[in-house]
């Protein structure tokens, strides 16, 4: 298939996941901060906007993090490209160009999501927040499932299922970090650990997963063991990744180029490995920043490596190839 | 519809009866029936310079445009006829101009016509073949005679409705529809994938054809994706495109892949930055060079809108005789050439009773309708013809054949043309059908979709 459908497809399934990951992130914490002390509620929502590393264009805009601020930049910010608003409507531009690939469901229900955001005046959002943000959640999370219900779960649908899944392992992977990061996960008082725990099993939907999965222990090693590597919650990493393994398997790649040692099965396939293996003992405490900024970063390599292969292929012309191999092998 | 008030030509009277039996309330309902298809399937163009509501739906008028089947032969020759004809004019021109040599066509005509291509000169395409798909706009006059208004030479759209105006036809008047011999003309798509696998630059047995849209802001991208979907080809964008050593590659997830055949819905000034319009972001740089290496066809080829010059137009009679030692089977519409001075006189003179066209615009676009324009739009348009007289033509105005059609207040005859298509491959092959436009205002004579004209389903019978 095209390269162009492929990315729009891509980026499509992304930001859909990216709205609905953010939106959900908003409901939690407008949940669990109101039982917070001040103090507290300010570092929660601090940690909201740091998840995406917004930080930066949030403090030129926003002298302070409180519920108002944070979900005014996180939600409706315009000037902030990943806010819920910017990733709706750049989903829906996708979709909009690649109208011809998916089905006219989905295409009914992008568009349904972008006007009921676009339509939808702040001032009603903050007298009631929550519902607000649940309905948009919901509505994204239909749009997957009109996804797998609707389109042919040919090579254009393999590219959803890829970003989708992409996406998810950063957001959850992100959220630990962020949480982390700023409320010191680990040293604080059992009762505050625990609030703090169930908000971030919450943020990743997975505290009722959780429970059943933990036989009702909530600890912070176990809780970080879950989100990580269980095999069975489908917003785990591993879990994730080992779908967008399952997904490049079936995809494929140009069989008339040799695999490079960076294509992106390779790259992924030992991150996969690595985490696989992983002794959760050794990335707890102190090791956890360090553990969770250089996954991070592998998993934007795997997104680099995917468009360096699947939506850039014009840097590899068909007489050039023999050349870019030997300067690969160098 | 009637050879004289209240009798209608033979093969209409079943039509006729069954309309008559029809009620408001039916008709009401079946006008629902079809708008609903339409809408819900995302039929439709878009209408440039208006901000509000850019896609629309084409109006489709219920009532369908029958024709037997002689005169439908009469056509079919016609048009077949001067598809060659004009195939031939474009090699000629672009190779050894024996027409202009012999002074038939003034040479100054066509070399200041701003579709001549110097490029394509010397070139050779694949079996000679420049125009392989065509769409020529026909009228029947009051003395029952059909006229050629201009032939389409460039990127002839509308083939879609025609497809789709039939789908729709069978669905809300499946019982006339039954009584009626009407031949088929769903296999349209499969003709044009054949007549562009005809034209490949090699004997590929499976020649990968794409077909080239300007994008989705384009007013027949609707069109674009439905004949790519009916092809069962890729649909690109320039983009999507990369010229590399003379061949044109199209960027997919498993690298790149050659293209062999690129039927193009892009005009010629925007297919390659390097050679035409460099501020065009809808081509591929390089395009032109593979084409005149030989690795690429493009389809329809690039200066072919030389021949669909409406003052060249004027001309084809002479073309037909010339190439082909035959008379023309279909009439011109009697032309007068601004580029004429005698003939300039006449038009300024009488731009009452005349119809004024550019010669380079279409659409319904830069014309004047001289006997229901206002004073102020004839004197303005006598500034432009005295201004350029090498860029209009006019001809008279013909007493366009009237079809009964479905307005607000129910049946009144609005004038209608016709538009059918020729493909040209290894083989002249015309679909038994046609795009019947039709204009929606009462006594309007401009049927153009950009000028809120309509459509409606042409059956040519089969006996």
């Amino acid at each position: 298939m095209l390269s162009r459908v492929a990315e729009s497809l891509y980026w499509m399934a992304r930001y859909i996941e990216r709205a609905e990951d953010l939106t959900r992130l908003l409901a939690v914490n407008f949940n669990a901060l109101l039982d917070s002390k001040p103090a507290d509620a300010k570092r929660g929502w601090e940690a909201v906007v740091g998840i995406n590393g917004d930080d930066p264009l949030f403090t030129e805009l926003h002298t302070e993090a409180n519920a108002q601020s944070v979900s005014r930049f996180v939600f409706w910010e315009p000037l902030n490209s990943n806010s819920v608003v910017s990733c709706i409507t750049r989903a829906r531009e996708n979709a909009r160009g690649v109208r011809e690939q998916i089905s006219s469901e989905m295409w009914e229900a992008v568009n349904r999501l972008y006007f009921l955001v676009r339509d939808t005046k702040r001032a009603n959002e903050f007298s009631n927040p929550i519902d607000f943000f649940e309905l948009v959640r919901d509505r994204a999370q239909a749009y997957q499932g009109i996804t797998s219900a609707t389109m042919t779960h040919g090579e254009p649908y393999q590219f959803i299922r890829l970003g989708l899944h992409l996406e998810r392992a950063d957001k959850t992977a992100r959220i630990l970090e962020g949480k982390y990061h700023y409320l010191n996960l680990f040293s604080k008082s059992p009762a505050e650990t625990s609030l703090q725990l169930i908000a971030l099993l919450r943020s990743c939907a997975a505290f009722e997963p959780y429970r059943r999965a933990s036989g009702g222990q909530l600890s912070a090693e176990k809780v970080v063991e879950y989100l990580l590597l269980d095999h069975e919650f489908p917003r785990g990493v591993l879990f994730c990744l080992n779908r967008c393994q399952r997904t490049l398997d079936a995809i494929g790649e140009d069989p008339t180029v040799p695999v490079r040692p960076d294509s992106p099965r390779r790259v992924l396939g030992r991150l996969n490995a690595d985490l696989e293996y992983l002794d959760i003992h050794d990335v707890l405490g102190e090791n956890m920043d360090p553990f969770l900024s250089k996954f991070l970063t592998r998993l934007n390599s795997i997104g680099d490596e995917i468009a360096r292969t699947y939506f850039n292929t014009s840097v590899i012309l068909p007489d050039e190839r023999p050349r870019q191999q030997q300067q690969q092998q160098q | 519809m009637f050879s004289s008030p209240g009798k209608p030509r033979p093969h209409y009277r079943v039509l006729r009866d069954h309309l008559q039996t029809m009620t408001a309330e039916m008709f009401a309902e079946r006008r629902r029936v079809a708008d609903a298809a339409f809408l819900y399937q995302g039929i439709t163009f878009t209408v440039y310079g208006q901000e509000q509501g850019i896609e629309r739906i084409f109006p489709f008028d219920l009532v369908p445009r029958i024709i037997p089947r002689a005169e439908w032969s009469h056509i079919e020759q016609g048009v077949a006829q001067r598809v060659q004809a004009l195939n031939l004019f474009l090699h000629d021109i672009y190779h050894d101009q024996r027409i202009l040599r012999e002074k038939l066509i003034p040479p100054e005509l066509v070399f200041s016509s701003r579709h001549f291509r110097r490029e394509m000169m010397g070139l050779n395409v694949p079996k000679d073949r420049y125009v392989h798909v065509v769409g020529t706009d026909i009228v029947r006059s009051d003395d029952g005679q059909y006229y050629v208004l201009e032939d389409n030479l460039r990127s002839p759209s509308g083939v879609s409705y025609m497809l789709e105006n039939r789908q729709v036809m069978k669905r809300t008047f499946a019982d006339l529809f039954g009584r009626y011999d009407v031949q088929p003309i769903e296999h349209y798509p499969q003709e044009l994938l054949n007549t562009l696998r005809s034209v490949a630059p090699h004997e590929y047995s499976d020649a990968t054809v794409v077909l080239l849209t300007p994008g989705i802001f384009n007013s027949a991208y609707f069109e674009h994706t439905f004949l790519a979907r009916q092809m069962g080809i890729e649909i690109v964008e320039g983009r999507d495109l990369v010229a590399h050593q003379n061949k044109i590659y199209m960027r997919t997830t498993r690298g790149l892949k050659l293209v062999d055949v690129i039927y193009r819905r892009v005009d010629d000034d925007y297919l390659d930055p390097l050679n035409f319009r460099q501020d065009s972001a809808l081509g591929v740089a390089g395009l032109l060079n593979a084409y005149r290496a030989g690795n690429v066809t493009i389809a329809n080829a690039i200066g072919t809108g030389v021949a669909d010059d409406k003052a060249v137009y004027a001309f084809t009679p002479q073309m037909i005789k010339f190439y082909l030692g035959q008379e023309p089977i279909l009439n011109n519409v009697p032309t007068y050439l601004g580029w004429r001075e005698k003939e300039c006189d006449h038009i300024l003179n009488n731009l009452d009773k005349l119809v004024v066209k550019a010669v380079n615009e279409s659409g319904g676009y830069g014309m004047l309708v001289g006997p229901h324009a206002s004073r102020d739009d004839r004197e303005k348009f006598k500034e432009q013809v005295r201004a350029s007289p090498r860029n209009y033509i006019a001809q008279p105005t013909l007493a366009l054949s009237r079809h009964p059609t479905l307005l607000e207040d129910g049946l009144s005859g609005c004038h209608v043309d016709l538009r059918p298509y020729i493909l040209y491959g290894d083989d002249v092959v015309v679909v038994p059908g046609g795009l019947t436009r039709v204009a929606l205002r009462k006594g309007s004579l401009v049927v153009n979709s950009s000028q809120g004209g309509g459509s409606k389903d042409t059956w040519v019978l089969r006996d």
